[in-house]
């Protein structure tokens, strides 16, 4: 088997440092064709060793390529080692091409940023990252990776660092996403305690975690912390609850990078370390559930604050959050492979939404509010095909992508609550089941808002009559005319759209018959082969989870189209429910008035107080004490010579006497 | 004679000198009373020194005697500048080195 996963790591890195080294001074065609060509190089890599494992049989897919020895300490060893298996042969696969899309959609979006170069460089050092994360063989570098990847997003999301709000959001981001670095710190920290290893399996340079792990000690207390800490990070980086709050404000960023580190791949990290994991987890069941409840409050939550919210990003935002959920509910009833596949096919559709929003912001000249859309299904052609499907897709309308990786979460489910018959176990599925319908209603109604009824916008509706004005710049409202967007821009969408429909077609296809085909689950088995606690579904209880999750789509898509069908109408709203979801359960608020109010009152406290009073004070009345006692001993230098004298005749005397006391 | 009594007028002339250096205010005066406790040391010294028929005593006289020169020449050349500027040498009016 081919492993070009060094090649796949190295061109990106290279990339980043030809581009952030000398990108200022290089045409954007060089620049160009430097982001273009490191990103393509890996994607092509990538691709020849995928298809090489995919000649080799099942049970010789692994490989562990030991690259060096970083530490060495006793018997205690971490290698730099590139761990390529049909897991990370996925993840590889889906970073580098995805990515390789919106790095050829950027060109057309960041055309007039000056910032041109900057981006390019910071979007192949964040695939460098993110490929980093992914094939990493030890806890060690997957660590850098992660970091890596959190420091890409936070350049990428303060990119236009003119803004106060971008700046804040990445602030923001950073610091959520360092509580998750501190969680997966801890929890290599007692991974190391405990076995004395970091590496994922036994490779070259000795024994791995995963191949030490003692089904004994399921559910000992050890194991669920390590668990949870590990989730820990999970969470903050795929924004769970309670860590969600970086990534609706991480839209400040450019919508390619909102597109690719926060929607495609980055956030999915959480939702690979899971599945990466998952011989840590699955000795922790408790852990397990909590991950699956956390991954259904959260697919609910989310999806009930897009419900209102104005700004097309942040609905894209909130669904993401949302469809993260259904990936960690999934994972949660240990089906490791649904909540990969539902990660595939959200990589697809959801890059395909965040694009297509990206091209009517563009068109648009930056406008992001739905009050200023509508209508533009005419002026839009592209945009309007792709994004119907994109909606479709995340809806769960089959026969896209969309449906059958969530009806795969969905079905495993209602398996496992049939087989447990826990309450908890159903309610998951209910929430699951009414978060499609919430889904696709609000899908549906950005959907309307976007593209039906009659422009509400400022901007002029054509081109007619307008070649004589200046060229119009762009990001002033009201300023610029409404063009479909150039056909770089649009290929990728094409491209992106194409696989939300076809991209479900390697998931399983447990509906026609069970276990007859079911590519992507059967590529995954030899790194799932240790699972064997997975309910599998039965053929009815397929069918019941299937009709019903396709009811509440339709229901969502009916009550969005009775509601938003003839064009979106914003409306004042008084309803404290529609002003708790509208407000987003003014998390934000509280977190402020929790959170941060009372650390800036401590701060600002310990300014007066520790600072001011304490400190300054302390030395201050060290000061006054010296000067006290000086003030005392300066009278005895009089100046007049003879009190000097008699000062040296009365030690002197003294001095004598003591030594004619003594003897 | 014995020795006691070299000690007794060595220890009369020191006493002196320092009672001297305490109560005058006039800095020649103050200077001789120096000499006098200087001188009333090299007593003992030759005194002890006879003695113990050792020479150690009478050398540390001549270097008494060098330092005490010296001394005096430095001492008398300070008076002489202070008084050109001031008119006057009562050491009590000269105390503007004090804390």
């Amino acid at each position: 088997m081919t492993n070009l996963t060094a090649g796949v790591l190295l061109f990106p890195l290279l990339g980043f440092v030809i581009l952030g080294v000398t990108g200022s001074a290089l045409p954007r065609r060089m620049i160009l064709a430097v982001a273009w060509g490191a990103c393509g190089l890996a994607f092509l890599l990538a691709t020849i060793s995928f298809f090489s494992m995919l000649g080799t049989p099942p049970a010789a897919r692994t490989s562990d390529q030991v690259l060096y020895t970083w530490v060495v300490s006793g018997d205690f060893q971490v290698s730099f080692g590139l761990l390529f298996d049909p897991l990370s042969a996925t993840m590889l696969m889906i970073v580098t091409g995805v990515g390789l899309l919106i790095h050829i959609y950027s060109a057309g979006y960041m055309e007039d940023d000056p910032g041109f170069w900057r981006f390019f460089s910071y979007m192949n050092f964040f695939i460098f990252a993110m490929v980093l994360l992914v094939s990493a063989d030890n806890f060690l570098f997957l660590l850098v990776g992660w970091g890596l990847v959190g420091l890409a997003s936070f350049l990428l999301i303060g990119f236009w660092y003119q803004r106060r709000t971008a700046v804040a959001a990445a602030q923001k981001a950073l610091v959520i996403n360092i509580i998750g670095d501190f969680g997966l710190m801890i929890a290599i920290f007692l991974i190391f305690r405990q076995y004395g290893v970091l590496n994922f399996y036994n490779n070259a340079n000795g024994p791995g975690v995963f191949s030490a792990l003692d089904p004994a000690t399921t559910g000992n207390r050890l194991q669920l912390v390590i668990a949870l800490c590990l989730f820990l990070a999970c969470a903050a980086k795929s924004a769970q609850l309670p860590l969600y709050m970086w990534l609706p404000d991480a839209m400040e960023g450019p919508t390619p990078v909102s597109a690719l580190i926060h929607a495609a791949t980055m956030v999915t990290a959480g939702v690979y370390l899971v599945a990466r994991a998952h011989p840590l987890f699955e000795l922790a069941p408790t852990a397990l559930t909590i991950i699956a409840v956390i991954g259904g409050v959260t697919a609910l939550f989310a999806a009930t604050i897009a419900l209102f919210q104005l700004d097309i990003k942040r609905v894209l935002a909130y669904s993401t959050i949302s469809q993260l959920g259904y990936m960690f509910m999934g994972e949660g009833v240990h089906n490791y492979s649904a909540g990969i596949f539902h990660l595939t096919t959200h990589a697809y559709f959801k890059a395909l939404l965040f694009l297509a929003a990206g091209a009517v912001i563009h068109a648009l000249g930056g406008e992001q509010d739905m009050r200023q859309m509508g209508g533009l299904r005419s002026r839009l052609r592209t945009t309007f095909w792709t994004f119907l499907v994109g909606t479709l897709a995340i809806s769960g309308i089959p026969p896209l992508a969309g449906f059958w990786s969530k009806d795969e979460i969905l079905s495993s489910l209602l398996a496992q609550a049939t087989a447990n018959h826990k309450a908890i176990s159903y309610l998951l599925w209910g929430i699951a089941i009414v978060t499609v319908a919430l889904t696709a209603f609000y899908m549906f109604r950005l959907f309307y808002g976007i593209f039906m009824g009659d422009y509400r916008g400022s901007g002029r509706a054509s081109h007619a009559g307008d070649e004589e004005e200046e060229e119009p710049s762009r990001r002033t409202a009201g300023r610029f005319t409404i063009h479909e967007a150039p056909p770089i821009m649009t290929i990728p969408l094409i491209i992106l759209a194409v696989l939300s429909i076809i991209g479900g077609l390697v998931g399983s296809f447990d509906l026609i018959s069970l276990s007859k085909w079911r590519p992507l689950t059967a590529f995954l088995a030899p790194v799932f082969a240790d699972v064997h606690t997975m309910a599998t579904a039965s053929f009815g209880v397929e069918w019941i989870s299937t009709l019903v999750s396709v009811g509440f789509a339709l229901l969502g898509i009916f009550a969005a189209w009775r509601l938003y069908g003839r064009g979106f109408q914003y409306k004042e709203n008084k309803n404290p429910f529609y002003q708790l979801l509208y407000h987003k359960y003014y998390v934000d608020e509280i977190l402020d008035a929790v959170i941060v109010q009372p650390i800036l009152w401590f701060g600002r406290t310990a300014a007066r107080v520790l600072e001011g009073d304490v400190l300054d004070g302390g030395s201050r009345a060290v000061a006054g004490g010296l000067r006290g006692i000086s003030a005392g001993l300066r009278r005895l230098q009089t100046g007049y010579v003879r009190n000097y004298a008699l000062a040296i005749l009365i030690g002197v005397v003294l001095i004598i006497l003591y030594y004619a006391v003594r003897g | 004679m014995p020795l006691s009594a070299y000690l007794i007028v060595s220890a009369i002339l020191f006493t002196v000198g320092v009672v001297g250096v305490l109560i005058r205010r006039n800095p020649l005066i103050i200077f001789m009373s120096i000499e006098l406790m200087l001188n009333a040391v090299n007593l003992s010294f030759v005194a002890i020194s006879s003695k113990l028929d050792s020479a150690d005593g009478q050398m540390f006289v001549f270097i008494v005697l060098t330092v005490a020169a010296a001394e005096v020449v430095v001492g008398l050349a300070i008076i002489v500048s202070i008084f050109r500027t001031r008119r006057d040498i009562d050491v009590d009016d000269m105390n503007l080195l004090r804390g």
